[in-house]
């Protein structure tokens, strides 16, 4: 079947314009401005199928939010080919937007001053929804995202969170097919976090839409989404299941252990941290269990357990192990957004 | 159609918006009040001094402010809160959720927002018009408002292409908002007839600002100075303006979409 | 005592400093900006000169090139009026931000006055061209003498204080109530009259000029104009900057009363 999302090769190079401090460098600047050559994103290709949910990691300036405008057509690529749903992203066809949805953190989309209710028949014109589908759809996403008793209050009394929640609604009224997050949970707390990807699932359980999510918080990607892609300087360097990243880039284990007395454990492992009795201990996941064995044997210990790696160090690891191309120059650098 | 249905969705939105704050009409209104008044007294300090002014007199100069006033109140209206919320979209990068409706960008960014309050100026202004055009044995026939009203939105589809040449340049620049105030600036201008200015500025006022065409034209129409073949030179003017902003407008759009938002 | 002026002169160094390095970056901004002002004394003078002309070759005593210089020096003390307004007031109440300066060991007047002397600075320079322009296409009647120019480039800077406290005087209001704009407009209104910006000061009737007289709008803008355009003697000159001190000593005294008032009630109301 037709890959939702298909990319092949895909460079994208901007130019910024650059400064260096001070005022004598600023009047300069006045008479000479000087730019540079930024590659966001270099010799991107994947494909995503239909009804899948991906989340695209990376630290800041890696190129995942380049890569998602490209793919929601803002961005035109400088070199490579993007399709979604069939349609060339570039082209910004009237069909092609009425099947996709961007939202991304901390930037609305709603009217400020209206109640909720009223920006989401303002979206139901532009979209041109069928009043009986609109209907339907809005009660939905009002039951799943409880937002009954926002709908008459004005966008500006809401607090983070609850806008986020009328946003999500909103740009899911016209049932787009694709999704791009772009850090939908950014600034959101911890509770929030939680019951907003518990509602993407739910919806991709429901209505099979593909989503493409990008953040850099791990909690997003590890219960949202099955596969990753990493990205690092513009390069993807792992695209996969999160298990497989896990195996294949840290092949170790921590062990943390209480003691009933403090010890020098660094002959079992690496020595993550220690707090007096509390130490962390890092070792190939292969001599896990010998180490285990030896340190219940050979100290007084209260309390052991043994983890996977944190993803974070997981995903640090992927950036060090580098995209499978060497770096070519120029050296890609952080961009200015 | 589509477009008539978008556009009177966002006029809902914006009545729904404005009505809540029924002290800014009362506040408008003084601003309305105030500005006319300053003008008034200009006048009234200019023809302390002369009777006329290079040909024009005190009606007809009223006439042209009143028109002003009008077509100060309708910029102030639908254009320059459309183009205020489109400069501040490509600052902070909510110009994204522009392209990504199945709209034309160029017509969700002109009806996103109205100021309906602003039509104070519109009412004000077509008083001082009623009051400067109406003289005793002197009664406005309908060809002649017709005309006149043709003269008018022919004049505001200028100044509107104007103003969106302007802004487009956002997308090369981003912090342009100092062409509000540049074009507000200018505007200034066209509380006079056109014809008091020197040679040079008067050409510049025609071609580039076409404040002659949007406003003293319209006057000269209601003060019998000016004849329908005259609108009809500006409306050709108006349509190659009109075509100028579309095709600058879509260079715009295609270099957003290639370089950083 | 004297700790406290050079730590007052430091900051307000340093924060010019930033201002300046952070307008810089604005080059086309800037432009715009100046130009944007331009306008509304080039149609006063065009006005202005029509009349003359019809007169014979001047009005209320200006000939066309006193007009013309009139209307350009305008453009620069125009740009040196344009200071902290109470909309800027209302915005910093509502966003939080009063909150913040509120608690900085320093009179919030400070930052501001500061911050605008940095914007003034990149301003200045980049009127010079478009004054250049402006008078090779007016021909102005422009010969002052050497006190003329020093007064000039001091009264310049006294207008900026002096609107400058006033404007902040009167945003103090919106402590009080949020609709602030209805009375800055009619205050906007009186002082375009008044001040010399709508017309020079000798075009006003009598009576007129007596109620100027008892305010500070003209000695924020028509006195820096005529102190380089007209030829004044030395004694008036002076007089003229004494004024401005005055103006400004009044103008502080209001902020200081009103200050201390707004804060008792912002921090009993939570604003």
């Amino acid at each position: 079947m037709e890959p939702a999302i298909r990319v092949a090769r895909l460079c994208k190079t901007f130019s910024v314009p650059e400064r260096d401090p001070g005022v004598r460098a600023a009047l300069a600047a006045l008479f000479h401005r000087k730019t540079r050559e930024v590659t966001a994103v270099v010799d991107v290709s994947l494909e995503i199928a239909s009804g899948e949910i991906v989340g695209f990691l990376g630290p800041n300036g890696a190129g995942k939010t380049t890569t998602l405008k490209v793919l929601s057509g803002l961005l035109h690529p400088t070199s490579g080919d993007v399709r979604v749903l069939g349609h060339v992203p570039a082209m910004r066809e009237t069909a092609y937007l009425c099947e996709i949805a961007l939202v991304m953190g901390n930037r609305n989309q709603l009217q400020w001053d209206i109640p909720v209710a009223d920006s989401f028949l303002l979206h139901r014109t532009i979209y041109r929804i069928p009043w009986a589908d609109f209907r339907r759809r809005r009660d939905e996403l009002v039951a799943l995202l409880e937002l009954e008793d926002l709908l008459r209050k004005p966008v500006r009394n809401l607090s983070l969170g609850e806008r986020m929640r009328a946003e999500l609604a909103a740009s899911l009224l016209h049932a787009p097919r694709v999704l791009f997050f772009d850090e939908p949970t950014l600034g959101l707390d911890v509770v929030m976090q939680k019951r907003m990807r518990e509602f993407v699932a739910e919806y991709n359980r429901r209505h099979g839409a593909t989503i493409l999510l990008t953040s850099h918080y791990m909690a997003d990607v590890s219960t949202l989404c099955r596969r990753v892609i990493v990205i690092h300087r513009g390069r993807i360097c792992f695209d996969g299941d999160l298990e497989t990243l896990s195996d294949e880039v840290a092949a170790y284990k921590e062990i943390w252990v209480t003691l009933g007395e403090p010890a020098d454990l660094s002959m079992y492992g690496e020595i993550r941290s220690c707090d007096g009795v509390r130490i962390a201990l890092r070792v190939p996941k292969a001599s896990a269990p010998g180490v285990t064995a030896r340190l219940l044997q050979n100290h007084p210990v209260l309390d052991l357990t043994v983890e996977d790696p944190p993803l974070e160090d997981v995903i640090e690891m992927a950036f060090r192990a580098g995209p499978s191309a060497p770096d070519v120059a120029p050296p890609s650098e952080d961009r200015v957004r | 159609m589509h477009v008539v249905r978008v556009v009177l969705a966002f006029l809902r939105v914006a009545a729904l918006n404005e009505l809540q704050y029924r002290a800014n009409f009362v506040l408008q209104l003084i601003q309305s009040l105030l500005a006319l008044g300053t003008g008034l007294v200009i006048l009234a300090l200019v023809f302390d001094q002369v009777t006329d002014l290079n040909g024009w007199t005190h009606p007809q100069i009223l006439a042209v402010m009143g028109v002003h006033v009008m077509m100060g109140g309708l910029i102030q209206m639908v254009i320059q809160p459309n183009i205020l919320q489109f400069m501040a979209d490509i600052e902070e990068g909510t110009f994204d959720y522009v392209l990504t409706r199945p709209v034309d960008a160029q017509l969700l960014v002109s009806i996103r927002s109205f100021r309906i309050w602003q039509a104070t100026d519109v009412l004000v202004g077509a008083v001082v018009l009623i009051i400067a055009v109406t003289r005793p044995g002197h009664a406005v026939e309908p060809a002649t408002a017709m005309l006149f009203a043709a003269s008018f939105l022919v004049g505001w589809a200028m100044l509107y292409s104007v103003w969106l040449i302007l802004a487009t340049t956002a997308f090369w620049f981003v912090h342009v908002d100092q062409i509000v105030d540049l074009l507000n600036g200018f505007y200034q201008a066209g509380r006079w007839p056109v014809g008091i200015y020197p040679g040079w500025l008067r050409h510049g006022l025609t071609f580039l600002v076409p404040l002659a065409y949007a406003i003293t034209v319209p006057a000269e129409v209601l003060t019998s100075k000016v004849s329908a073949g005259a609108v009809a030179g500006a409306a050709a003017f108006a349509v190659v303006l009109v075509a100028l902003a579309r095709w600058f407008w879509r260079a715009g759009l295609r270099r957003y979409a290639s370089a950083s938002s | 005592m004297i700790d406290r002026l050079c730590a007052l002169g430091a900051f307000y160094v340093q924060t010019i400093q930033i201002a300046l390095a952070r307008q810089l970056q604005h080059r086309a901004h800037n432009l715009l900006f100046v130009l944007g002002m331009v306008a509304e004394p080039l149609v006063y003078l065009a006005v202005w000169s029509t009349v003359a002309r019809a007169r014979g070759g001047q009005v209320a005593g200006y000939t066309g090139g006193k007009l013309a210089a009139y209307y350009i020096v305008w453009t620069l003390v125009r740009h040196m009026n344009i200071v902290f307004t109470p909309y800027g007031f209302e915005g910093r109440i509502r966003s939080g931000k009063m909150s913040g300066l509120l608690l900085l060991p320093l009179h919030p007047i400070h930052h501001d006055l500061a911050d605008f002397a940095g914007l003034k600075l990149v301003t200045i320079v980049t009127w010079i061209p478009i004054a250049l322009v402006l008078a090779i296409a007016f021909r102005p009647a422009l010969d002052p003498g050497a006190l003329q120019i020093f007064v000039f480039c001091v009264a310049i800077w006294g207008a900026f204080v002096v609107r400058s406290t006033f404007m902040w005087a009167l945003g103090l209001l919106s402590f009080w109530t949020t609709r602030v704009a209805a009375l800055f407009e009619l205050y906007l209104a009186i002082e375009l009259v008044l001040s010399g910006r709508l017309v020079p000061m000798s075009f006003l009737p009598a009576w007129t000029k007596t109620i100027a007289a008892w305010l500070p709008f003209q000695w924020a803008f028509a006195f820096p104009i005529e102190s380089l355009v007209t030829p004044m003697a030395a004694g008036e000159l002076l007089c003229g900057l004494a004024m401005q001190l005055v103006w400004i000593c009044i103008g502080a005294l209001l902020v200081s009363m009103v200050w201390r008032r707004a804060v008792r009630r912002y921090t009993a109301v939570g604003g």
